[in-house]
């Protein structure tokens, strides 16, 4: 015989409740209406546009991109800050919080500024033949620049989670920081820069209001969404944006699913 | 502790607030929310006028929207955003993507020409000229763009220009040279964004209506009248560029064949405010109003304005007739 | 071999004052002192894990007071052991080979010795989450003495165990040091540990060295009321001191030797004041009569408050004794001690 638990349900519990369902039904409903919009034959015919293609796999690109190197610079600032104790540390972390708070068209228009002859670091990145304005170099600058805070708050997180003095015992047995940081730090840390790389990623995809400033062409694909909603209308722009969402969804399940499983025994 | 008699009270407050706050519609004063789409290059002066109009009618609110003048068509036929005026950069706009589906009238108020636009840091800005800007656009190193044809008349005028100078200079093979060396990447929907990147120095040169850039204080390389699609006196001329944009539909074409630039306006069919809608119009049509501000922003009107038929005119309503004579 | 000279460190929360001691080769050396006296912070100071502000550190006749820790010789063994989670017993055990050239057929001889005098051969496979708290400092222990280093840190190594093991484990410890050419350094806040293990110890109170030396020196003749109450004299009392006379109150205490100028107080150990139901009959010795004021239950033995003349005693009875005395409070008492257990300070 199953035996069930006597549950004790009070008011509180079913406020909690509501308000649960409530959050759930505002994310769930609207983009479910927008996945089954569409028909399956306007999603495959979708697929076959190239510039539609192209356009998402750029997206992917520059996005992961962006991911990738917040990952090289922001990880030994994430650790340092983890680490450290100095005057002008809340300051540092306020400023790399920046990019949270500033509104996305600033965003680009900032860069541009910086990006063009007026301003003297464009002038050495065009003598560099380094080129911003409506170009892939210029959409990862873009996308780095609002993605950062995400990677380093969190992998600083996965950090402050690992005990110093795992590190100084290792370096007391000889290690030096370096080898310290690889053969214990990072081993016990790897998880939390995975979570930091999908949420880098997963606010570069979805970034616009900076992008569109910066470059319009190429079109990442929350460009050609708004550009096709802008000139024909839902119908059109509707495919676009499912197949983006598919996309994100499988890359940001995939990676969960390795950061979250269970470690092997040594 | 809330009372009855405390719950009642509140709630007849909050009634009263309420009732307050309803529009009270009294007389024929307009008043309420106008909408209008209007060309980018128009910003500046609707502006103005708009500031001008709420001083004289304060209860009315006009909501401006700048983009390209087929994006902004197309938000009135396909996406069926409200709309009570819309002006065009090009009246033929109007007559292809509104006419009769939206609008039955179509008003030419002002003229412009186009100029080549650059700051003092565009590569070759002290050599550029009149005789050599085509030369200088096809220089490696030289950035320079337009606006979105599909998007907006003065894209695809800007490739106008550039034919009517392979025919004017007589340099065949001209057009293809000089369009070789603008990529996709230089194209922005509007050509107002252009401004900014020449601005910041991220583009050297830029293909604007002449007001926009004496707005922004720009400098700019006047053309000869033949291909600057300014003087109506070459229109047989300007007829000879022709340039293919996207149509009604996706996947349709229609073909733009060049004219002196002549902006249209037009009363949206069936407007949420027709009232305010007429009123502004009057405005904007008046010599001593709108005209009198886009002639001081750079942007010759006419005076005064015009539409092509007798019927036509008769379409209009009755307090704009004195501001419209018919020509063509 | 240890010398710290004059050392400063600086912290947001604390600070370590002008420290300076010195410790021989080999020697098992433990630095006593309340929680939060600074016991860790000096610990990893001399393992260059803390940054001094001044003063200087020598280890076998070498500065390493700039020097980074991976290169100083010196393992320390935390509290909390600090094994690396991810690492199997064994792997945790030779992490630190490859960084000392130590010859490969020594180094496991030597790996192969602490396994099997820590009693660690069936665990090598295991991870660190699936030992017990006295499995996981006996890895530690292995892992800090594999690399042979000049000096072993020891923080605390007996406060996360069950009471009953510590004496296996300070045997471990012992037999450990015996059989290393390392210099033993051992914090604790537990006087006893002390005393069982140590050759020579310090004193620390809020930053600063309150009194080093021979441990036994620490014990009998404690150099301030702090290390006094510290190492267990309870009897710490302000006495006018006269040849070898000291008047606490309406008492004359007689001591064994003349006690040095700027004395000003006396003590003596709870241990050596005698209680009996009759005065004893030795002349040297101090013979009091008073009342039992309190008697405090600590585990096996008592404490009994003893007032005379309205000067609280503190004697330590066991069970036994306190039956046959039929102590109880109120009940008279005589209190006797010998006039050598009289510690002037």
């Amino acid at each position: 015989m199953k035996l069930q638990t006597i549950k004790i349900r009070e008011p509180f519990f079913w406020f909690t409740v509501s308000c649960s369902a409530i959050i759930l039904a505002f994310i769930l409903i609207p983009l479910i209406e927008l996945m089954t919009a569409p028909s399956a034959d306007v999603l495959l015919e979708t697929l076959k546009d190239r510039d539609v293609v192209r356009s998402i796999w750029l997206s992917i690109y520059t996005s992961g991109s962006a991911a990738l190197i917040s990952f090289f610079f922001g990880t030994p600032l994430a650790f340092m800050l983890a680490r450290s104790e100095f005057r002008g540390k809340r300051f540092i972390e306020s400023i790399i919080d920046l990019p949270i708070v500033i509104p996305h068209p600033v965003i680009g228009i900032a860069i541009l500024s910086v990006a063009g002859k007026n301003h003297l670091l464009g002038r050495w990145m065009e003598a560099l033949g380094i080129r911003i304005m409506g170009s892939p170099t210029g959409i990862i600058t873009v996308l780095t620049f609002v993605g950062l805070p995400f990677y380093i708050n969190a992998v600083k997180d996965g950090f402050e989670g690992i005990p110093q003095r795992l590190e100084n015992v290792s370096r007391s047995l000889g290690a030096s920081m370096f080898s310290t940081f690889f053969r214990i730090t990072f081993p016990l840390a790897w998880r939390s820069m995975v979570v930091g790389f999908i949420m880098c990623g997963a606010r570069a995809i979805s970034e616009f209001g900076a992008v569109v400033i910066v470059a319009y062409h190429p079109m990442i694909a929350p460009v050609m969404i708004y550009e096709r909603f802008e000139s024909y209308g839902l119908k059109y722009s509707q495919p676009i944006a499912v197949w983006l969402v598919a996309i994100c969804l499988l890359l940001f399940f995939l990676l969960r699913w390795v950061a979250l499983s269970k470690p092997r025994e040594a | 502790m809330m009372t009855k008699l405390m719950i009642k009270k509140v709630c007849i407050v909050l009634l009263l607030l309420v009732a307050f706050q309803l529009p009270i519609i009294a007389g024929a004063e307009p008043s309420g929310k106008l909408v209008m789409f209007h060309a980018g290059s128009l910003s500046v002066p609707f502006e103005a006028m708009e500031k001008n109009f709420e001083k004289m009618y304060p209860k009315v609110d006009l909501q401006r929207e700048g983009s390209g003048s087929q994006q902004a068509a197309r938000k009135i036929t396909d996406l069926k955003k409200p709309c009570d005026i819309m002006a065009s950069a090009d009246y033929t706009v109007i007559d292809k993507l509104l006419i009769p589906a939206a609008a039955e009238m179509n008003i030419r108020f002002a003229t412009n020409q186009l100029v080549l636009c650059y700051t003092e840091r565009s590569k070759y800005a002290a050599e550029v000229n009149a005789n050599n800007w085509y030369e200088i656009l096809q220089r490696k190193g030289v950035v320079w763009g337009h606006s979105d044809p599909n998007l907006d008349p003065c894209g695809y005028r800007s490739l106008m220009v550039i034919q009517l100078a392979e025919k004017y200079h007589k340099i065949p093979g001209l057009y293809d040279k000089v369009i070789a060396n603008r990529p996709k990447e230089n194209i922005r929907p509007k050509s107002v964004e252009l401004i900014s990147l020449l601005q910041t120095g991220n583009m050297d040169y830029a293909w604007e209506y002449r007001s926009v850039a004496v707005q922004h204080k720009l400098r700019y390389v006047v053309l000869p009248d033949e291909i600057n699609l300014g003087n109506y006196k070459h229109d047989k001329f300007y007829e000879q560029a022709k340039v293919q944009v996207t149509g009604k539909k996706p996947g349709t074409f229609m073909t733009m064949t060049g004219g002196s630039v002549t902006y249209g306006i037009t009363l949206i069919k069936n407007t949420p405010n027709r009232e305010a809608a007429i009123a502004f119009l009057k405005y904007v049509l008046d010599p001593k109003g709108g005209l009198k501000v886009l002639d001081e922003m750079g942007q010759p009107p006419f005076v005064p304005c015009r539409v092509p038929t007798a019927a036509m005119k008769d379409l209009l309503p009755n307090e704009l007739q004195k501001f419209v004579e018919v020509k063509n | 071999m240890i010398t710290i000279a004059h050392l400063h460190v600086h912290l947001l929360s604390f600070d370590l004052i002008d420290i300076c001691l010195h410790i021989e080769a080999n020697e098992f050396f433990t630095l006593i002192g309340p929680t939060g006296a600074g016991k860790t912070v000096l610990l990893e100071a001399i393992a260059g894990l803390t940054p001094v502000q001044k003063g200087q550190i020598i280890i076998q006749n070498r500065n390493v007071t700039s020097l980074t820790p991976e290169k100083r010789g010196v393992s320390i063994l935390y509290q909390d052991h600090a094994l690396f989670p991810h690492l199997s017993v064994i792997n945790n055990i030779t992490y630190g080979l490859r960084y000392h050239p130590i010859d490969e057929k020594r180094a496991r001889q030597r790996i192969q010795e602490l396994i099997e005098l820590l009693n660690l051969s069936h665990l090598l496979k295991r991870l660190p989450a699936h030992l017990s708290g006295g499995e996981k400092q006996r890895v530690g222990l292995a892992r800090a003495l594999a690399v042979e280093p000049q000096v072993l840190l020891l923080d605390e190594p007996f406060s996360a165990l069950d009471p009953n093991f510590k004496a296996d484990i300070r045997n471990s410890l012992k037999s450990l040091h015996q059989n290393s050419t390392a210099t033993f350094l051992m914090v604790t806040h537990d006087f006893a540990d002390a005393l069982s293990l140590a050759d020579r110890s310090a004193v620390i109170h809020q930053g600063r060295i309150e009194q080093s030396g021979k441990i036994e020196d620490i014990f009998e003749k404690p150099v301030s009321p702090f290390v006094a109450d510290f190492v267990g004299m309870k009897n710490l009392f302000p006495a006018v001191l006269n040849g070898t006379v000291a008047s606490l109150g309406s008492l004359k205490i007689k001591l064994s030797q003349k006690p040095s100028d700027h004395s000003r107080s006396i003590a003596i150990r709870p241990e050596e004041i005698i209680l009996t139901k009759n005065p004893s009959s030795s002349g040297s010795w101090n013979v009091f009569k008073g009342s039992v004021a309190k008697i405090i239950p600590q585990g096996f033995i008592y404490e009994i408050h003893v007032d005379v003349g309205h000067i609280i005693f503190k004697a330590m009875v066991g069970k036994n004794t306190l039956f046959q005395l039929g102590l109880t409070e109120g009940s008279d008492v005589y209190i006797s001690f010998r006039p050598e257990a009289v510690h002037s300070l």
